[in-house]
């Protein structure tokens, strides 16, 4: 049985590196340059969350308690918050699907198991339209903490990973927690689940190794700062400020890409980018970063897998 | 500030300039503080909060550090001292450059709003003996960590030795500050022109370059008739990232483009004013004192 406290000192020790053993310390110019395909300096992909916030939690679920959507916080059932988030699953993620597609950028789409329980038109839809789908635990309503056991977190990433092979026929290789929280042990956890990357740790510009004793687990950071929620939701930036922000953003690690690769994950969420009047903004920021030459719009697994072949051929 | 003994700074400069990029580690699993919790989003580890600010150390510190070495700029660099530990390369690239290096800690996410005065005299000496061991500096100065203090706070840094403090947001010039030894003056730090409140707003990167320009129009303008100091403060997990780069440069561009800057370090700035300015500054606060006293 592996102990965890020996493993995760706290509070920090103060030696070389992490405070922390999932992975090691690198410094981005100190890394051999990282090769996408055809030499191009940029990967782009698009996380679209379908993330499903249920209208009775089990009574010991744990909750973000600054959930977004709705008004205000309102006393369960808040018809507002919850139908706000349903928007996304019944007409915003078409909306969404329709533009990605539009500017050839293959979606890569987190589906939490509710999700692929409630909604099995929706995921059929999603696979017929080539989507890559990653484990998203099992609702947003029941995020992973270093308040459940082991047993229950091992339950919550199986189930979660077992449901999507159900449904669709392929286990994900990627995951996204539930609303990108962890526990001390989730990439181990991952990791000895068979899950090949993961995306809660948005704090690079390349994918990199985790260091799990599990197994084998790479890296896929989001960009927190493009993300729909952190920046329209979160810190209200205006439409035009994310818009000049997103594209800003790429044509730099497309620059900066031209000496060691970079890729950029967008995060979107159906409900709240999916909105008629945000799309358009999305839209056009897309049409301007796809004039960039050799952007490489790909899928989590992909650009994973680019990763894995570039540093260990 | 209306009634003040004057302030000149060398070479007749308007504006005395130091810029504050804060090199932190937010720790994973931060020891609980009753007073104050780093990572209120969900149970801890936050890896989503503590990944982004990583990101300054990973990428964003060196995104930055290319944009400073262009314009030549001497920074004080706001540490967290752990960094040195933990991150022997960022440690090494601030030595090389000979910043200087203003404590703002051991980490962030250890506050000394909780500490008893013993264990704040000990943070002091770790925090002296720390900057010594990697760098061979002698500490001069303080931005608390995470902006937390004590009321002991400038008596005890006083008493380690310290000349400045960076905590005290009341002023566009450097004040004496009360305390047992001495002198301990503050220097002029900001929480307005400082990228962490700007963005966590809804602002965008052109909107803090306006505001920056802005406060630098003024600030050289009023600097005609007695110095003034500004402070640039800088994230490298905000400021380092790719949409916000440019920005910096139009902002470094412009500040030093300019006639009568002084681009100082937070010492430098101190030194000059206790050398020069501090017993006027005294003098004067006890004038003013005594007609409130006979008021």
């Amino acid at each position: 049985m592996l102990k965890l406290s020996a493993r995760c000192a706290m509070p920090a020790e103060r030696s070389s590196g992490m405070d922390h053993s999932h992975y090691s310390y690198s410094p981005l110019p100190t890394r051999a340059p990282l090769v996408w395909p055809e030499n191009k300096p940029l990967a782009l992909g698009a996380l679209v969350l379908l993330e499903h916030y249920e209208w009775e939690p089990p009574t010991d679920a744990y909750s973000l308690r600054n959930a977004s959507g709705g008004l205000i916080k309102l006393p369960a059932p808040d018809y507002v918050q919850l139908t706000h988030r349903e928007y996304g699953h019944r007409v915003g993620v078409f909306r969404l699907l329709d533009t990605l597609e539009h500017h050839g950028i293959p979606a890569t789409v987190a589906v939490d198991k509710v999700t692929a329980i409630h909604y099995p038109w929706l995921v059929d839809h999603l696979m017929q339209r080539g989507c890559e789908l990653v484990g998203h635990g099992v609702a947003a309503s029941q995020i992973i903490t270093s308040k459940l056991s082991k047993e229950a977190e091992v339950e919550i990433i199986g189930n979660s990973l077992d449901t999507l092979e159900k449904v669709t026929g392929a286990r994900p290789s990627g995951w996204f927690s539930p609303e990108g929280v962890e526990s001390q042990r989730t990439p181990e956890l991952l990791a000895a689940a068979g899950v090949s990357y993961v995306c809660d740790w948005p704090n690079d510009e390349q994918p990199y190794k985790m260091t799990t004793p599990l197994g084998d687990l790479i890296s896929l950071p989001l960009f927190l700062e493009v993300d729909d929620e952190f920046a329209l939701w979160h810190r209200r930036a205006s439409l035009a400020s994310w818009e000049s922000m997103i594209v800003a953003a790429a044509s730099r690690l497309h620059l900066d890409g031209q000496t060691s690769a970079r890729h950029m994950m967008l995060t979107l969420r159906p409900w709240l980018t999916g909105q008629p009047f945000r799309i358009r903004s999305l839209d056009r920021s897309l049409s301007q970063i796809m004039q960039l030459e050799g952007i490489w719009a790909a899928q989590g697994n992909a650009i994973v897998q680019a990763f894995r072949e570039s540093q260990f051929g | 500030m209306a009634d003040r003994p004057t302030i000149s700074w060398p070479n007749d400069a308007k504006v005395a300039l130091w810029v504050a990029p804060n090199v932190e580690h937010y720790e994973y699993l931060p020891p609980r503080d009753a007073l104050r919790n780093p990572w209120p989003r969900s149970p801890h580890p936050e890896v989503q909060g503590y990944s982004h600010r990583d990101y300054g150390n990973r990428v964003g510190f060196w995104r930055m550090l290319d944009v400073l070495d262009e314009h030549n700029v001497r920074c004080t660099a706001s540490t967290n001292l752990a960094i040195f530990e933990h991150y022997p390369d960022i440690g090494k690239a601030m030595a090389d450059r000979n910043w200087e290096i203003m404590s703002h800690g051991i980490y962030n996410t250890r506050y000394l709003s909780s500490l008893t005065e013993q264990e704040e005299r000990e943070f002091y000496v770790d925090c002296v003996d720390t900057l010594r061991r990697h760098t061979g500096q002698k500490l001069k100065g303080m931005l608390g960590p995470a902006v937390s203090n004590t009321i002991r706070t400038p008596d005890l840094m006083s008493e380690a030795g310290l000349i400045y403090h960076a905590d005290w947001l009341h002023d566009d010039q450097p004040i004496p500050i009360k305390v047992e030894g001495g002198p301990l003056i503050s220097v002029p730090y900001s929480i307005e022109l400082n990228d962490v409140p700007v963005f966590l707003q809804h602002h965008d990167t052109k909107d803090f370059v306006e505001m920056v320009k802005a406060q630098f129009d003024t600030l050289h303008e009023e600097g005609k008739t007695s110095g003034r100091v500004m402070a640039l403060a800088l994230h490298p997990y905000l400021m380092g990232m790719p949409h916000r780069i440019e920005g910096l440069e139009e902002i470094l561009d412009y500040l030093l483009g300019r006639d009568d800057v002084w681009q100082a370090t937070a010492s430098q700035i101190a030194e000059h004013f206790i050398d020069h300015h501090y017993e006027e500054f005294v003098d004067h606060a006890e004038v003013i004192s005594a007609v409130r006293d006979a008021s």
